[in-house]
């Protein structure tokens, strides 16, 4: 018996919201089965940037590519010509793709710099599918996904990646390579600094061999550049491979814009009301190419990038933006103690807490993308600028139990431990952070370096190192194992091996890290 | 497909010293809009339609910086276009003809000055990035220049921290720039003080002659970027540069040395392109 058709899954609501140009780009981005295009002239290398899965659910996830033969084309177009073009999609049960078991068509168009974004649904819970994309002649690499295990359903063991910070520019993602080659991997979160906006010079290319035509060279501020700055950093090959390997989720922070800025202001003087545009095209490149749900799309300068995931009975999974919705810097230190300063804003904050207090999961995660341990009043960039609104996330932390904060932003491996009151020796320590270094942000890095002894005086923080790699979290009912992985070097080449820096043991019920 | 973007209107031109400076009415964000298109030519008259080689630059936001036009005064006629997220052209604009103010760089005679008038910092000491040298090399905030004696690749370094300024201590940095004059001066002269950029903090700047004061100079938000980059005219460079001209009168100056002080007061450092003292034509 043939597969139902796959049933459109824009929300409705969401997309009456939409203006009707932007409605009807959104929705044939994500579903288009009787779209008739012109066809395309033939082009060699379509799916140069790569197949990708992302915002899992128990019966499908969004499947992501974009169509570019020249990814580096300085128009941010891919080599594409400025016409619709038609992208089927098959989903199988096996990898050989001979038991099918959804299709369907979605529309690339140039409004979205020819990226589809498609969700496959009526799939089986914690099941293994493959997917590839297929435009005329051409086949796109086979992306593999397992959909999340149904809700309420106990689950043996589920494994997450976590990655943040790539500086392409610094070092090759050897992180990347070791990451995609784990063997028990579920999931990959991205917390934050998918790419950076900076000029790429002779100053700052680090990564031996690699070269960047002068289009590279002028910090990111137009649509065009943006585009064109996630298509330098989407063709490394251990990227494009850690997203076909496994689903990805994602929080950002600041470098998906611009460095530091906070809510609607830019920190480096311009106007809000001019600012909001360069918003507005950074968030749009980010949902054209982040395998997001269609609640990503952003609206002007204003988009939604929140999500919650649950792992059946054992997880749950609350994706936080501390970007869009924050407070700017503190002008006084009596401002940065306000009661009503806020990092996620009061409406984020509200569904934040409800999730974490009404949780029936054993694990509390919570991504965002900077450092919710108290390190120093002048790091007024992280949620020590914020210390009212961090109050309140530890104490619906510790209501939840079993809470983890996962984030990244400081090109360090941290672990530290949450307490209800930090400065207090005694206090509860309600759960733990595990804070994810740089895929390749400052290069080759050190195991310590001129910010160690800010870290490591707090009894708290349990273990540094200022090399590049990845963090592994492995969940069970009875533990958390987070294995902080390095690689020695980035900049020469991508041929380290991997070496782990610690590994920690989280007992279910005593949220501590016990040295492994 | 998304429809074409509007045509840009009302385009208004603020001259200034080497800059024009364009803003217009924002096209708002459906389509959205990919950049604008800014062409310029010498003079009061534009082609009938924009060509590519007179594009002068691209920007997201609806405001447009000429920088680096000549410091003598330059007539530009600029139109503007929109591009849409499609890739989509708008028609272009209807022309606007702005001219840059003359500088006291270009027009007066000049007496005294500290490194070159070209948008960069490169000549002062530990350009272009070790400014963690200087609070070592000027412990007590205090930087001294003696005009004809001193080189600004060893005595003036390329920034004046301020008390916004954490790694410098927090001192309100002074630069006292001695210039012996034989004579007092027949007329007025001017004083240019030309910034590569200044912090995101801005400040005051607070210009003394002779021991008495001469004005408060309001900085600009800058780039914050101009502690580490030293050259303002690469292309798409985000420096923030800003050009300050006062008048001095002859009354406050004397024949031998007389001393210009520039007491950062308020705010974050500046970074210097050169500072001149001239007289008028």
């Amino acid at each position: 018996m043939p597969p139902a058709p796959p049933v459109p899954t824009l929300d409705r609501r969401r997309l009456l919201q939409l203006s009707g140009a932007s409605a009807a780009v959104i929705a044939l981005g994500i579903d288009a089965p009787a779209a008739v295009a012109d066809p395309l002239p033939h082009r060699e290398g379509l799916f140069s940037l790569g197949v990708a899965s992302g915002a899992p659910r128990p019966d499908g996830a969004v499947l992501w590519t974009r169509l570019a033969p020249e990814p580096l084309a300085e128009d941010g177009h891919g080599g594409m010509p400025a016409r619709n073009v038609a992208v089927r999609w098959e989903v199988a049960a096996d990898e050989g793709f001979t038991r099918i078991v959804r299709r369907g068509q979605a529309l690339a168009q140039a409004e979205l710099a020819h990226a589809v974004h498609p969700r496959v649904e009526g799939l089986d819970p914690a099941t293994d599918y493959w997917y590839r994309f297929v435009v005329g002649r051409q086949t796109s690499p086979i992306g593999h996904l397992r959909t999340l295990p149904a809700e309420g359903a106990a689950v043996e063991s589920f494994s997450v990646g976590v990655v943040s910070c790539q500086a392409w520019y610094h070092g090759h993602f050897t992180a990347h390579r070791h990451l995609a080659a784990e063997e028990d991997l579920d999931l990959v979160l991205f917390v934050g600094d998918y790419i950076y906006e900076y000029g790429i010079t002779g100053s700052n290319l680090w990564r031996q061999g690699a070269e960047v035509s002068a289009a590279h060279a002028v910090e990111v501020e137009t649509l065009e550049q943006y585009r064109l700055r996630y298509a330098l950093f989407k063709s490394d090959p251990h990227l494009q491979a850690v997203h076909a390997r496994v689903p990805a989720i994602a929080v950002w922070d600041d470098h998906e814009v611009q460095n530091n800025y906070q809510g609607a202001r830019s920190a480096y003087g311009l106007p809000d009301e001019l600012f909001a545009h360069r918003i507005a095209v950074a968030y749009r490149a980010y949902y054209e190419n982040m395998p997001l749900d269609a609640a990503a799309l952003p609206e002007g300068p204003a988009t939604d990038i929140t999500a919650g995931i649950d792992v059946g009975s054992l997880a749950r999974l609350t994706l936080l933006d501390s970007r869009q919705f924050r407070d700017p810097e503190p002008a006084s230190a009596e401002e940065q103690q306000a009661e009503d300063r806020s990092i996620l804003g009061a409406e984020q904050e509200e569904w934040a807490d409800q999730r974490l207090v009404q949780s029936p999961a054993t694990w509390n995660l919570l991504a965002n993308g900077v450092v919710l341990t108290p390190i120093s009043e002048d790091r007024t960039d992280m949620w020590d600028g914020y210390p009212a609104a961090r109050s309140r996330l530890l104490q619906a932390m510790a209501e939840a139990g079993n809470a983890v904060m996962l984030t990244g932003d400081i090109h360090k491996h941290v672990a530290a431990e949450l307490r209800a009151d930090a400065a207090d020796p005694d206090a509860q320590t309600i759960g733990v952070e595990l804070v994810c270094t740089s895929v390749a942000s400052d290069g080759d890095g050190a195991v310590t370096d001129g910010y160690t002894e800010d870290w490591t005086r707090h009894p708290y923080v349990k273990h540094y190192d200022g090399r590049r790699g990845y963090v592994h979290v492995r969940l069970t009912e009875q533990e958390m194992t987070s294995s902080f992985w390095i690689v020695p070097w980035i900049e020469a080449d991508d041929t380290a091996p991997k070496e782990l820096s610690a590994r920690f043991v989280t007992p279910a019920g005593d949220p501590r890290l016990i040295p492994a | 497909m998304s429809p074409r973007p509007a045509t840009v209107s009302g385009i208004v031109a603020e001259p200034a010293l080497t800059t024009i400076t364009l803003s217009w009415d924002s096209l708002g964000f459906d389509p959205l809009i990919d950049h604008y298109r800014i062409y310029a030519v010498a003079g009061g008259a534009a082609p009938d339609a924009p060509r590519e080689q007179d594009l002068v630059g691209k920007t997201v936001y609806p405001r447009f910086v000429h920088q680096g036009l000549d410091p003598a005064g330059e007539e530009r006629t600029y139109t503007v276009l929109a591009v849409s997220d499609a890739g989509r052209r708008g028609r272009p604009s209807d022309p606007v003809t702005a001219a840059s103010q003359p500088s006291v760089t270009a027009t007066g005679r000049e007496i005294a000055s500290i490194g070159v008038f070209d948008g960069r910092t490169l000549e002062h000491r530990f350009a272009p990035s070790s400014y963690a040298r200087i609070p070592t090399t000027y412990p007590d905030a205090v930087i001294e220049y003696v005009q004809g004696t001193d080189r600004p690749a060893e005595a003036w370094p390329y920034l004046l921290p301020g008390p916004g300024d954490a790694w410098a201590g927090r001192k309100a940095y002074r630069a006292r720039w001695t210039v012996p004059l034989p004579q007092r001066p027949a007329g007025d002269l001017d004083l240019a003080l030309w910034l590569v950029d200044t912090t995101r903090l801005g400040g005051t700047l607070r210009v003394s002659v002779g021991g008495k004061h001469l004005a408060d100079v309001t900085l600009p938000q800058g780039a914050t970027r101009g502690s580490r980059e030293g050259d303002a005219t690469v292309p798409g460079s985000t420096l923030q540069r800003s050009y300050h001209e006062l008048p001095v009168p002859a009354a406050m100056l004397d024949a031998g040395e007389n001393v210009l002080e520039l007491h950062l007061v308020e705010g974050g450092w500046v970074a210097w392109d050169a500072v001149g003292l001239f007289a008028r034509a």
